[in-house]
């Protein structure tokens, strides 16, 4: 995909740079997050405005994931105290049809997403980090305030939550021989 | 490390390179290279099953939604900028204005509007009696202390703007030289000055302010001359001598 324009400065460079390189495992990192599209999109679009404002504190390269990453969350959080303050849900966690709208919506990965759906924020959050933001345990731990260790057991008990979930698959992939 | 320090840390970094990890792996004999395969075929499902597809033109949107408020920013700062230089000019108009309001109403600038009025006594040229110049000072409740410069010509009580004068004009050599005494007018400051073809000096005297004037281009001495001899006269030798002093 070409540039917007060809002669705009560094800084708006890096930020479109940013943009593109990223924007798609943020929009998917604020779906799992939020379980909804429209949200998810709208924490991206909120999450690179407010990168573009700090995008000075931004050293280097291989820090931009985990720094959006961290950006998004606590848009999310923001966005979740607005909503439980302004708003009666009745079931927000439903995800929309369109996420799903692919030929990969049948078999198994289809059933890897309803598993995924299904596990709690404590686990869904730190999987999704460390899968789609590639993370690691020390990275997590830094940005959600947590020891490693319990990261470490959070990152365990979801794959193990996940792979109970996926019943007679899990036990064929996950369960030792 | 054994075989269940290694399972629970690949149940928990399953792509992990950690050395003592591939060490395991690679030398265990209890199947944790079984265990090791399985748990990287379950990422590779969770991460494909994670990648949903991403909305189209998402990219542009939030490229949009930046250059938009980026705009918006730089319209508000030359707002700001354009307001503060409107702001500086109206100050700068502002304060043009009273300095020329100020200047206006300066002494020198008065008695030089006063001048066009009697623009013919300089060139009057028969000179008058010491009586009729002590009467222009009576007039102005005012004596002379002192006496009386040669060669005045004219001499008359009007007014310079607001302030009551006695208007004298005096021909040292062939140059007529204006005086304009404002009793009672206390000013402290010596000034001179040139405005509107005329030169000038303004200086305080103990019972008011003198201004003397000449056309542009009139020696300085017979200005200094004027000057000496209106001054010895208004404030007597006494005030003279301490003056010098």
């Amino acid at each position: 995909m070409p540039p917007v324009h060809k002669d705009v400065n560094p800084k708006q460079r890096q930020y479109e740079a940013m943009v593109r390189a990223l924007s798609a495992d943020l929009y998917r990192f604020a779906f799992w997050l939020s379980r909804n599209e429209s949200v998810a999109q709208d924490l991206v679009q909120e999450t690179f405005l407010r990168a573009w404002k700090n995008l000075d504190s931004l050293r280097d390269a291989e820090s931009a994931k985990p720094w959006l990453i961290t950006i998004l969350r606590r848009e999310h959080a923001r966005l979740y105290e607005r909503k439980r303050l302004d708003t009666v849900e009745l079931d927000d966690t439903v995800p929309e049809e369109a996420a799903f709208a692919s030929p990969e919506r049948s078999g198994d990965a289809a059933q890897v997403r309803d598993a995924m759906l299904k596990l709690p924020d404590k686990y869904r959050e730190p999987l999704a980090m460390q899968v789609l933001g590639g993370m690691s345990c020390d990275e997590i731990a830094a940005a959600t305030d947590q020891q490693p260790g319990a990261v470490m057991t959070q990152l365990f008990r979801a794959r193990q939550r996940l792979k109970d979930l996926l019943g007679g698959r899990a036990a064929a992939e996950g369960g030792r021989k | 490390m054994n075989c269940l320090e290694f399972r629970r840390r690949i149940g928990a970094e399953p792509r992990s390179r950690a050395p003592e990890l591939l060490a395991h792996r690679d030398s265990c004999k209890d199947g944790c290279a079984a265990f090791w395969q399985r748990a990287q075929r379950f990422d590779d499902d969770l991460e494909a099953a994670l990648a949903i597809p991403v909305p189209e033109g998402l990219v542009e949107r939030v490229l949009l939604a930046q250059a938009t408020g980026e705009r918006r920013r730089q319209m508000g700062r030359r707002r700001a900028w354009m307001a503060m230089a409107a702001s500086v000019v109206i100050a700068f108009a502002g304060v043009g204005m009273m300095w020329r309001q100020s200047d206006l109403n300066s002494l020198p600038a008065l008695a030089v509007a006063h001048m066009p009025g009697e623009i013919d006594a300089l060139s009057l040229t028969r000179p008058m009696s010491d009586a009729q110049v002590e009467a222009g000072f009576v007039g102005r409740a005012t004596r002379l202390k002192g006496p009386m410069p040669a060669g005045v010509t004219y001499v008359r009580d009007c007014t310079v703007g607001p302030y009551p004068a006695v208007h004298l004009v005096t021909r040292v050599g062939d140059e007529p030289v204006v005086a304009l005494y404002m009793p009672g007018k206390m000013d402290t400051r010596f000034a001179t000055f040139e405005r509107d073809g005329w030169e000038g000096r303004q200086m305080p005297l103990p019972g008011g302010t003198l201004v003397v004037l000449a056309q542009r281009g009139a020696s300085r001495g017979a200005m200094d001359a004027a000057e000496r001899g209106w001054r010895a006269a208004i404030e007597g030798p006494a005030a003279q001598t301490v003056g010098q002093i």
